[in-house]
């Protein structure tokens, strides 16, 4: 692998999976934080609450791993590396 | 302010069992009708018992959840291991394994989300880490079966939000 594929791959790598956490970083945040205040409104729905809660961040988090999995495969897995 | 959530938290269940509702404030607050007996006054085991068909039922979705995970990890499984070779076969297999601890780690980290803690945990992410750099490391492993391995979550997911009653 020359110079400039390796320095490439890694900056590649780093604004992956910066750029991929930001958004459900934010979105998990918000819910969570929702969710709190729902269980504190209505602790009658709390395992209601939990499970949309589980299923959502799930979900979520899925976008945050796709942008895991493309860095580390940049890093371990390179299929620029010749 | 834990003090007041598990003083609403008790009051919320018992008036849910003793079939009363609440009527709503202008605030959308739910005003509970205050209970004949203090939180204080309960005995322990009646608390929990109180307490425990809410959290019951995330239990309840959380074994859903890990069950319908397996099942379609094993049914995928034994239907490449013809079609894709036993390579393949059994990197899905591991990715699935690690999809199933990592409902269970993101679910154990929802569970502890309560009014001391708001954030939640990120060590579930170590899980498809560290398939990853297996995958890419060991010969006997292939990269793209334990990927969409591990993902095989996602259907279960699927699943079981539409089909949730």
């Amino acid at each position: 692998m020359s110079d400039l594929t390796s320095a490439a791959s890694v900056l590649a790598a780093a604004l992956a999976v910066g750029l991929a956490a930001i958004g459900p970083g934010i979105g998990q945040g918000t819910a969570a934080g929702k969710a709190v205040e729902g269980i504190a409104r209505q602790p009658e729905a709390e395992g209601k609450i939990r499970g949309t809660l589980l299923l959502s961040l799930a979900f979520m988090e899925a976008l945050t791993i796709y942008g895991l999995v493309v860095a580390l495969v940049l890093l371990f897995a390179n299929p620029f590396a010749g | 302010m834990p003090e007041l959530y598990r003083i609403r938290r008790l009051q919320a269940t018992l008036a849910a069992d003793s079939g009363s509702s609440g009527t709503p404030s202008k605030d959308g607050d739910t005003v509970l009708p205050s209970p004949e007996a203090s939180p204080s006054e309960l005995p322990l085991s009646q608390l929990s018992a109180a307490a425990a068909p809410a959290v019951d039922s995330f239990g309840r979705l959380q074994r859903r959840l890990l069950a319908a995970t397996l099942v379609v990890t094993v049914v995928v499984t034994l239907i490449s291991w013809p079609l894709f070779g036993a390579s393949a076969a059994r990197s899905l297999l591991l990715g699935g394994c690690c999809g199933l601890l990592y409902v269970r780690l993101l679910a154990r980290s929802v569970a502890r989300i309560g009014p001391d803690s708001r954030s939640v945990g990120r060590f579930q992410i170590v899980v498809p880490a560290l398939l990853v750099v297996a995958a890419a490391r060991i010969p006997a492993l292939e990269l793209l079966p334990a990927l969409l391995g591990f993902l095989l979550y996602k259907p279960a997911l699927l699943l079981q939000a539409v089909l949730a009653p």
